[in-house]
């Protein structure tokens, strides 16, 4: 099988990411910070490291900033319902996902916030004085940023967002499931108050595992209450990160497959991994754009973009051409909307959506070469 | 005869893993015990150490902003 779906789920893995789960399974076992025995501290350690490895690689200076979810869609959710409070005034982009635009749309359709919409163009390209429009004449209270779409593989320029929402007093929550590992992310120099990641991405642990970071001063009411090891002769929730958003066992063993993941990656370095997905996708653009009847979307530079290519072969709908590829040339891909209709009417493919091939770390040029002459194939076909 | 010991409390099991990995770093030996219920329900993980290295560990303690309970000391 080649494999380019790595947009919705990084594969294969590193190694050391089993390694790093089997040990805990065969010589660990603990549950973190509910005893002081050997393997409940170790486990604790595991989930220290974990902490400890994130922070370093998005420059965080104090690893209790970050707390521990099952995915990008939980942190973003952790971030949005336990920041916003009724009346308050939000902005985000036609590129989101709905991992933030369903927890926004059901805010504005309960009427507990106004929603503004800021639009990018059929590239993909979002514009920070668009922002800048919107913040001078309300009061915002959140801005709310996809890095990466995981569509058209726009990379957003956060920076210069997160100047602007700062400019008017607003504070900003960064996307970064696509980007997390493989785009270079520092939450000082990019100004960023909170960050969501996923761990089943680019940062190579395995799923059921992400992260919220939660700048200091910015407090969150928590979504889940329940067990945190600390405080126990009290009935009501610890006000301490992380402890505060994170009740209940955590995954353990998840979290050991994503700090060895993480390690991973700042081993490989973010501007070598970057680098050959950057390889990739310039080699598959270039090529498919030879392609008659191939529509590539999003924009032509690779250095604007992660690597997600989205496109459409004329005459076929995305789920055809996805079996076709999968029945007759072992390749995986994703068909459809990619859990985001409004990146897709940005860039006109709603309802029917695109093909999406999402490269990784582990592919290489000569699975680029299949997939193009697989593509030549589809589109002589179809004619 | 052990000379006097001290016990530091934290409130988060993070805590509780930062100083016990600060502390072997620095070489001041400590021993992790399951904190005392007498002494308080804070997280479940304590560190014993020797009464005359008390103030060393706490200086490392305070500039890496562990969060430990001084009240209980």
């Amino acid at each position: 099988m080649i494999y380019f779906d790595n947009a919705a789920t990084s594969f294969p893995k590193p190694e050391e990411v089993i390694a790093a789960m089997k040990d805990y399974f065969f010589h660990v076992g603990g549950n973190t910070g509910r005893s002081a025995h050997q393997a409940a501290l170790k486990a604790s350690e595991i989930v220290f490291e974990t902490r400890e490895v994130l922070a370093k690689l998005f420059n965080i200076s104090d690893s209790s900033r970050i707390v521990f979810t099952k995915n990008a869609t939980e942190a973003l959710n952790f971030a949005i319902y336990g920041f916003l409070e009724k009346g308050d005034q939000v902005i985000t982009t036609s590129l989101e996902h709905n991992s933030v635009m369903r927890p926004l749309r059901h805010l504005e359709i309960i009427g507990k916030i106004k929603l503004f919409i800021v639009s990018a163009n059929d590239k993909g390209i979002i514009e920070p004085k668009d922002f800048e429009k919107i913040l001078k004449r309300e009061k915002i209270k959140l801005v709310v940023v996809n890095h990466a779409s995981n569509v058209t593989g726009t990379i957003a320029p956060i920076k210069e967002i997160a100047r602007t929402a700062h400019k008017y007093g607003s504070t900003i929550l960064i996307d970064a499931a696509q980007t997390a590992g493989v785009v270079n992310i520092d939450v000082n120099e990019d100004e960023i108050d909170m960050l969501a990641f996923t761990g089943h991405k680019s940062l190579f642990g395995p799923q059921g595992t992400g992260g919220l970071y939660i700048r200091e001063g910015i407090e969150l009411e928590p979504l889940i209450r329940g067990g945190t090891g600390s405080n126990s002769e009290e009935e009501i929730q610890p006000d301490f990160l992380p402890d505060k958003l994170e009740s209940g066992t955590p995954n353990t063993i998840g979290i050991a497959g994503l700090g060895a993941g993480v390690k991973y990656v700042l081993r490989k370095g973010i501007s070598e991994i970057h680098q050959k997905e950057a390889e990739l996708t310039e080699c598959f653009i270039k090529e498919a754009e030879k392609i008659e009847r191939v529509i590539l979307y999003g924009p032509r530079e690779t250095t604007k973009r992660v690597a997600v290519v989205s496109f459409n072969i004329t005459g076929l709908t995305p789920s055809e051409v996805a079996y076709i590829l999968d029945q007759e040339f072992g390749i995986a891909c994703r068909p459809g909307l990619h859990c985001a209709p409004a990146a897709h009417k940005t860039i006109g493919t709603f309802p029917q959506g695109t093909v999406r091939f999402s490269f990784g770390y582990f592919n290489n040029i000569s699975e680029i070469e299949t997939g193009i002459k697989a593509l030549h194939k589809i589109s002589r076909r179809c004619v | 005869m052990k000379g006097k010991e001290i016990i530091i409390v934290f409130r988060s099991t993070h805590d509780a893993i930062k100083a016990k990995n600060l502390l072997g770093k620095e070489g001041i030996p400590f021993e992790v015990i399951p904190t005392p219920k007498e002494i308080s329900a804070e997280c479940g993980i304590s560190l014993k150490i020797e009464e005359p290295l008390k103030s060393q560990a706490l200086q490392i303690l305070k500039s890496w902003k562990v969060r430990y309970r001084d009240d209980l000391l």
